[in-house]
């Protein structure tokens, strides 16, 4: 089921993207412009993207393999580290570097595990380190937020 | 220069304070990634990259590749001790590996795979003299046409072999094409597929998406874990000695280990791993008790552990005469010479000895540190497997952060980060391969150049260019080794087929 999705999703995208770069000056044989290579590739992305799908439809049905109670708590902290991930870009620009680096550490160490307490004081630990080393020593210009 | 003439003066390089500095950091560092497992070497040097940008090309180069070569010593040990690859170059050591350490010889498995690293390491330096200095002699005579024959048969060669469904690796190198053409078209200066984006107007940068594809996917699959411990066996330094019979059980396999390892270094796809089950299997066809296999034969160990270390030799040889990089691991090498302006290929070895020679003899040094630290150290090593699993993935996740925004501070860069280690977790939990795509996005926009300038020079004649003998004879090895497995397979099917009626 999955595999006919992604390969639905293939075709798709190859679609978009090949009705993109058939806008490009495509030039001529001789002298290819900026559109023809990626005409090119975008007709190859359709052409893998039928095999994979009609590939797809062909096999037979598959039913899902019923999930077990680890399987969902392997996912919630995939989930939730992806979640956390996320925050951090959008959260950046706005309140800082020491500040998310600092909430980053402690909440997701806290999702994965570890103790409220102790997730805290390694957070605190890490965004003045990690500040400090990147920020001061090797002038990376990490964003320091309104204060 | 000649080989040996080249060899002194890249000494003389390698044994600066700052290059042998740098080689010591580099393997130390990819002993590390190599122990744990879930973060591998690639990972490792996409986050260390733009740490190099301020050092001489060489020392960076120097740096990067002591990460690559050294995560294979150190993925030999986990395997063997703890039966978890450290990493996937390690996967087969891990059957007869660990079987030794329940029978109390963990000592001499971790021994004889130390000191098949080191002599395969050497040979496959020595191979590296050798086929880089020849194929970039013939490599001048190159033209675009050429180079567009190796780029397009390499990635054709890539998605055969990188395991999985040939498919699923062609979509792979379709997105990775796709990519390759946003940004600014270098002959035109059109911008394509920004969408108006100045940032996207650079194009995509390949560090991010290997970060992403290779160190944040690789922490998603260890945060999915939770807390967790390796149990880990102590080893004692009095039982790391091999015995009489276990060395000479092991010399034959280390040599055919790191001549298969080499060869197949050389050929574009998943070396350092394809190895190690191409030796393995030689090991067990040459056997004359194959059925000791799996159950603890030192052969077992010696033949892949040889073979991934002379794999990551054989890999530099395309990128060093060619310039083209076959794998994940050289595409950031790549990176790390084209950020200097160096152009790696038949002209850099003679242009720039300084970078070439240096970083030839920093591997005959990094080999020698790695035996030195891997063995009487490697106790220390594996205390790092008691560090909790899941600090660890937390702060490599938030360095994986810090250095894809370091790259040129763009916000950009954090989210294609994000972007591509959701969807690299994904490409493992469907077992697809994601080094096609690396590779494609590095090679894309050369195989859009030289494509380009090939039509020119032919005037518009693809029949012009295909039949030009060098391009002929470079595209004939990957469409026979694309065409002939399954004709071979539909002739057998139908004996096949018949076979339980009758």
């Amino acid at each position: 089921m999955l595999e006919r999705v992604v390969g639905l999703v293939v075709v798709v995208a190859a679609a978009i993207y090949l009705s993109l770069a058939v806008a490009l000056p495509y030039g001529t044989t001789a002298r290819p412009g900026p559109g023809f290579f990626p005409t090119l590739v975008g007709i190859f992305g359709c052409v893998v993207g039928l095999t994979m799908s009609a590939q797809a439809f062909r096999a037979p049905r598959r039913a899902p393999a019923p999930e077990s109670g680890r399987d969902a708590a392997a996912r919630t902290r995939a989930v939730s580290t992806v979640a956390v991930l996320v925050a951090f870009c959008l959260l950046l620009p706005w309140i800082g570097y020491p500040l998310v680096a600092f909430a980053f550490v402690t909440v997701l160490l806290q999702r994965l595990g570890s103790a409220w307490r102790m997730a805290a004081v390694i957070g605190a630990v890490t965004a003045v380190v990690s500040f400090y080393v990147f920020g001061v020593l090797l002038d990376v210009p990490l964003p320091r937020g309104p204060w | 220069m000649g080989p040996l003439e080249g060899l002194a003066y890249g000494f003389t390089v390698a044994l600066t304070p700052t290059n042998l500095l740098a080689c010591f950091v580099g393997v130390l560092v990819g002993t590390i990634v190599g122990v744990l497992p879930g973060i591998g070497p690639v990972g490792a040097m996409a986050l260390l990259l733009p740490s190099t940008f301020s050092l001489h090309p060489a020392t960076a180069l120097i740096m990067l590749a002591g990460i690559y070569y050294g995560a294979m010593y150190g993925g030999s040990t986990t395997s063997i001790l703890v039966n978890v690859p450290g990493e996937a170059g390690s996967i087969v050591t891990l059957m007869d590996g660990y079987q030794l350490t329940r029978k109390g010889r963990a000592g001499a498995a971790l021994c004889v795979a130390a000191v098949g690293s080191f002599i395969a390491g050497t040979v496959g330096v020595i191979g590296i003299m050798l086929a880089a200095a020849w194929l970039a002699d013939l490599a001048i005579k190159f033209g675009p046409p050429e180079y567009f024959a190796i780029a397009l048969g390499g990635l054709l060669l890539l998605s055969r072999l990188s395991g999985g469904s040939v498919v699923h690796s062609f979509v792979m190198v379709a997105i990775g094409l796709a990519l390759g053409t946003v940004g600014m078209d270098t002959v035109s200066a059109l911008r394509r597929f920004t969408f108006g984006s100045v940032a996207l107007s650079q194009g995509v940068d390949l560090v991010p998406v290997i970060m992403g594809l290779y160190g944040v996917a690789e922490v998603l699959l260890l945060a999915e874990q939770g807390i967790t411990k390796a149990r880990v066996i102590s080893v004692r330094l009095k039982e790391l000695l091999p015995t009489r019979d276990e060395w000479r059980r092991s010399w034959a396999p280390i040599g055919r280990g790191s001549v298969v390892g080499f060869i197949t270094g050389l050929i574009p796809g998943p070396a350092a791993v394809l190895s190690t089950f191409i030796a393995y299997n030689i090991e067990k066809k040459v056997s004359r008790t194959p059925e000791r296999f799996g159950h603890g034969a030192i052969e077992g160990v010696a033949a892949p552990e040889s073979a991934n270390n002379a794999a990551t030799a054989g890999a530099m040889v395309p990128l060093l005469s060619l310039g083209i990089p076959f794998s994940p691991a050289t595409a950031i090498l790549l990176g790390a010479l084209v950020i200097h302006g160096l152009q790696p290929g038949p002209l850099m070895i003679v242009q720039r000895p300084e970078v070439f020679w240096g970083f030839v003899a920093s591997m005959y040094i990094g080999n020698l540190i790695l035996l030195i630290l891997n063995l009487p150290l490697v106790g220390l090593f594996v205390s790092v497997l008691r560090l909790p699993q899941h600090v660890l993935a937390t702060l490599v996740l938030l360095l994986c952060l810090v250095g894809a925004f370091s790259l040129s501070n763009s916000h950009l860069d954090l989210w294609i980060l994000v972007v591509f280690g959701v969807f690299g977790y994904a490409l493992r939990k469907l077992r697809v391969d994601a080094s096609p795509l690396v590779v494609a996005l590095v090679l894309g926009p050369m195989m859009e150049k030289t494509l380009r300038q090939s039509l020119f020079i032919a005037q518009g004649s693809v029949v012009d260019l295909v039949t030009r003998p060098l391009t002929l004879g470079i595209l004939l090895v990957p469409v026979l080794a694309l065409v002939v497995p399954p004709v071979l397979r539909l002739r057998r099917r139908p004996r096949a087929a018949t076979a339980p009626v009758a």
